[in-house]
């Protein structure tokens, strides 16, 4: 009999089993050899606490950056397109990230290149002055100020970007600055924005002096963080577009839009009428940037770990190194010149559902037996972040490190503990239903998660929830879960910004934030006390006994961890550094290298 | 899970001389009076891919069968997180920090990254899940490809034409895409949502869906059998002599078609297999932490550039299951019908 294709189709598939066989052996010895090594050789400050700078430190222009020269195109490599470029529709960091190119408010943070930051006047001449106990703020407006058009940014417009935040179509902006204004969280009450002619009484300009005073209902000492909120960002009067604007937005920013296929690219490039003088936080190096959207994490860390063509100019814009490439490249010192990193400054954590497990005791118990070492050790190890302990987190003004539960030293999970209250509060195998969204990262974590409430004492019940509804699904009040995974992030650096949304019972409905559903008189008091407290160091000490008392006596949530990221970039890029608001690239730092 | 049908659809020659009816004279042409099932076991036994194939599947089955029996001898099981539980296994990253996967005189196969499970065992219970599903699968899709398969074909007329756009409408479905989107929608509907997902009601729904999408295939193939078979004299002499449709069916129809039969169910379960493992990798099916091979695969995809080993011991497995089945299928299709030529 010949050789018949049958036989041929066995011969060179053991062939091609063996090479498997053998290149496998080699690139395993080689990563494994590695094993054990300490250290993450990412950041270990937290850069998200911010100092008020001084009117220098607002007078422009932006010191150089060593090194850097104009010209050339930078390329950021995203997974997700800008939901929003309308200033007022911005409240996600990826928007604000792209929004500092072409958008500019009242105030700023800038930063430095060990990532420090600092609040400083971006159209105002200083961080503001306040008066009155924190019920009057008054900015100065700069001189030069231009929109792309070359007309000048005036008062008006400033007041008209603020003015805006009430109309119908803003909704999806930060509503602080409302809210204080009016004194009321349903702010679109009082007055439904600028474009039926009228003004609010409460902000008060005066064109001459350039000047524009904020006369609040409610003491808000640190409304100048709010203001730098990109919600809060200039709009022209004349060329306000309403609800079209959120398409073609004008810059006053050192870049201007110049095309845009949603959910593909985006082009920016010069801005010739920003001048450098008027703007202390921002350099311009680059002539034009452009956005591509799509790649997923694991795609865009694989072609910026093979650096080809046009990837050499590219930058992981906002999506970091997922865990699966994390050790190659922090174990690559060829790659690992080619990252940057920062922490997160928000704080993961689980919500444990105040309604359904009403025992403080089994709360506790829960935090004790969570295992925070397993679960962080899937999230790729230190350098995936720190263990969390508290509410605050390291950035916030007046964090202070208090471990209640003793999870820094037993983060695997302490299941004695666990067991002993529970056994105090006579709930042994009480049921704990997990929910979670599914994810590979997730459905590994619910794995150990699982083992260690079992070991408790606990009967663990896993919840699968699909990850485009997971939010909508546990934000609903009458869910049926006890612990949720969740994660927050502050608005600006203090405890304000945590604290409201996640704890404030008067906040709790269908789509809010406070999962946990707490609703205690003192916390609610102690919230609004705190807020108004207009020294922010004794602000700071306030929010962080209150976060300790919280945690104490309440257990609300588990903390989980401060994330660290790592981001990669082509070799023919200079000056990336790490956001810590926005957690992306610092955009108008970049410059392409000679 | 849309199952290719294989090539065994190629006519199958009938054999005429049935076991019963050339008893007598053909010994004498024959010679030494083998039976045509001896004929096809001596044709098998001298095709040595096929017995090697044959090896290696009955391997497989038995290592599926036995699996807790080795677990136990092994000392190990397949859920707990040897990794995490001890620190000097995993480095910071999770990796195994042994070369290879952390394979070890402990770990035979090493140990999976990030949660640490030993992989010997969680392959062997993966491989028995996997074997378990696609086995119960098979007869099920069989016995009721078999049954509509031939009563549409025997029967004719109004039946064989519903029939058989019931099998166009199922042949033409994306069995896959359908599971994809029903299965949470199923689950949220059958489960408490404050209870966990039993593993029987996944495997059971896993089995009933890959069966439901299944079957048309093979009904498809012996209702073209049977409506060839039943215009035969052979078939016609018994309905003339007063033969019950039964046993029509049962003992001139039948035996008739176990050549396809059996081709296609050697060839149809490695598909299913696959098709489990791959819904699995979709994220749909068996999860973490039952084992799977197909969960295995997944995982191993996702890391395989740290940790090669990983995807090795389930892939090449896996690899070396499917060929040696589907020339196992190959071989005994050869043994039982000489005729084709390839």
């Amino acid at each position: 009999m010949s050789l018949s294709r049958r036989n041929f189709v066995i011969a060179t598939s053991v062939a091609a089993g063996g090479s498997m066989v053998l290149s496998a052996c080699s690139s395993g010895s080689s990563t494994g050899k590695k094993g054990g090594g300490a250290g993450h050789g990412g950041a270990d400050k937290y850069t998200g606490s911010v100092v008020v700078g001084t009117k220098a430190d607002s007078t422009g222009p932006a010191a150089e950056i060593p090194g850097a020269k104009k010209g050339g195109t930078i390329r950021g490599i995203a997974p997700d397109d800008f939901s929003h470029l309308d200033p007022q529709r911005i409240y996600f960091s990826w928007n604000s990230a792209i929004g500092d190119l072409f958008i500019r408010a009242l105030t700023g943070y800038k930063i430095a290149a060990d990532g420090s930051m600092k609040l400083v006047g971006d159209l105002a001449t200083d961080a503001g002055t306040m008066s009155d106990g924190g019920k009057t703020w008054t900015f100065t407006l700069k001189d030069g100020l231009k929109w792309e058009d070359g007309k000048e940014l005036t008062i008006d417009d400033v007041r008209h970007g603020i003015e805006r935040g009430f109309a119908s179509f803003t909704t999806e902006g930060a509503g602080y600055a409302q809210t204080a204004l009016t004194g009321t969280a349903d702010f679109r009450s009082k007055y439904k924005g600028p474009f039926g002619g009228k003004h609010l009484d409460s902000v008060v300009t005066d064109a001459k002096a350039k000047t524009i005073t904020f006369k609040l209902a409610e003491a808000r000492p640190d409304l100048n963080f709010t203001l730098a909120m990109t919600s809060y960002g200039a709009v022209p009067v004349k060329g306000d577009t309403k609800d079209k604007y959120d398409k073609d937005p004008v810059s006053c920013g050192p870049y201007r839009i110049k095309a845009h296929s949603i959910d593909k690219s985006m082009t920016l490039v010069r801005n010739p009428h920003w001048d450098p003088n008027t703007d202390s936080i921002r350099n311009a190096y680059p002539d034009s940037f452009v956005y591509e959207f799509g790649p997923e994490a694991l795609q865009s860390a694989d072609r910026l770990i093979a650096d080809d063509g046009d990837d050499k100019y590219a930058v992981m814009a906002y999506s970091g190194v997922p865990a699966e490439r994390i050790q190659k490249v922090l174990t690559d010192p060829e790659l690992k010149k080619r990252t940057f990193n920062g922490l997160l400054t928000g704080i993961y954590y689980y919500a444990i559902n105040t309604k359904r497990i009403t025992d403080l005791k089994v709360r506790q118990a829960i935090i004790h037996a969570w295992p925070l070492e397993q679960i962080r050790k899937i999230y790729g190890g230190p350098s995936a972040g720190d263990y969390a302990t508290s509410i605050l987190s390291p950035d916030i003004v007046g964090y202070a490190k208090d471990d209640v539960y003793g999870k820094l030293k037993k983060p695997q999970g302490d299941p004695e503990a666990a067991k002993k209250l529970l056994k105090e509060a006579g709930k042994e195998g009480q049921k704990v239903v997990y929910a979670f969204p599914t994810s590979n990262t997730y459905n590994k974590t619910k794995v150990v998660i699982e083992n260690a409430l079992k070991a408790a004492g606990f009967t663990p019940v896993m919840k699968p929830l699909d990850s485009t509804s997971y939010y909508d699904q546990v934000q609903q009040i009458d869910n049926q879960f006890d612990v949720m995974w969740f994660g927050w992030s502050p608005d600006w650096p203090t405890g304000y910004t945590l604290m409201q949304p996640l704890f404030d019972g008067s906040t709790i409905a269908n789509g809010a934030n406070n999962i946990s559903q707490l609703n205690v008189d003192w916390v609610n008091e102690a919230i609004k006390k705190n807020v108004v407290i207009a020294d922010p160091n004794e602000a700071g000490k306030a929010w962080a006994a209150l976060d300790k008392r919280i945690m104490t006596e309440e257990a609300p949530i588990i903390p989980e961890t401060f994330q660290r990221r790592f981001y990669l970039y082509g070799e023919k890029v200079g000056g990336a550094t790490f956001h810590p608001l926005w957690s992306s690239a610092v955009f108008y730092k970049l410059f392409v290298k000679a | 899970m849309t199952i290719p049908t294989p090539q065994a659809a190629t006519p199958v020659e009938v054999e005429e001389a049935k076991p019963q009816s050339i008893s007598g004279p053909s010994a004498v042409k024959g010679g030494d009076g083998r039976s045509p099932g001896k004929m096809a076991w001596l044709r098998f036994k001298r095709d040595r891919t096929g017995v090697i194939s044959a090896y290696v599947v009955i391997f497989f089955f038995v290592i599926a069968i036995c699996a807790p029996l080795i677990a136990k001898l092994y000392g190990k099981d397949p859920y707990t997180t040897y990794g995490s539980n001890d620190p000097s296994l995993l480095d910071d990253f999770g990796s195994p920090i042994l070369p290879n996967g952390g394979i070890s005189g402990d770990f035979w196969f090493g140990i999976e990254p990030g949660l640490g499970r030993d992989v010997f065992t969680f392959l062997l219970y993966g491989i028995r899940n996997s074997l378990l599903i696609a086995a119960a699968t098979t007869l099920l899709v069989t016995v009721i490809g078999i049954a509509v398969g031939i009563t549409a074909g025997y029967l004719g007329g109004k039946t064989d034409y519903l029939v058989g756009r019931v099998i166009d409408i199922l042949l033409a479905f994306p069995s896959t895409l359908f599971f994809i989107a029903f299965w949470p929608v199923m689950l949220s509907i059958l489960v408490a949502p404050d209870e966990n997902t039993p593993v029987w009601l996944t495997v059971v729904s896993l089995i009933s869906v890959m069966t439901a999408f299944g079957w048309a295939s093979i009904a498809r193939l012996l209702r073209g059998e049977v409506l060839a078979l039943r215009e035969r004299e052979f078939v016609e002499a018994a309905r003339v002599t007063g033969a019950s449709p039964a046993r029509i069916i049962f003992k001139e129809l039948l035996p008739n078609l176990w050549t396809p039969i059996l081709i296609q169910a050697t060839l149809a379960l490695p598909a299913y297999v696959t098709a489990e493992a791959g819904l699995a990798f979709l994220g749909v099916g068996l999860t973490d932490p039952t084992p799977d091979w197909g969960v295995m695969i997944q995982r191993g995809s996702d890391v395989y550039q740290s940790d090669i080993t990983f995807m090795l011991f389930p892939g090449v497995s896996m690899v070396i299951f499917v060929i040696a089945f589907n020339l196992l299928g190959d071989s005994v299709r050869d043994a039982l019908d000489p005729k084709t030529k390839r």
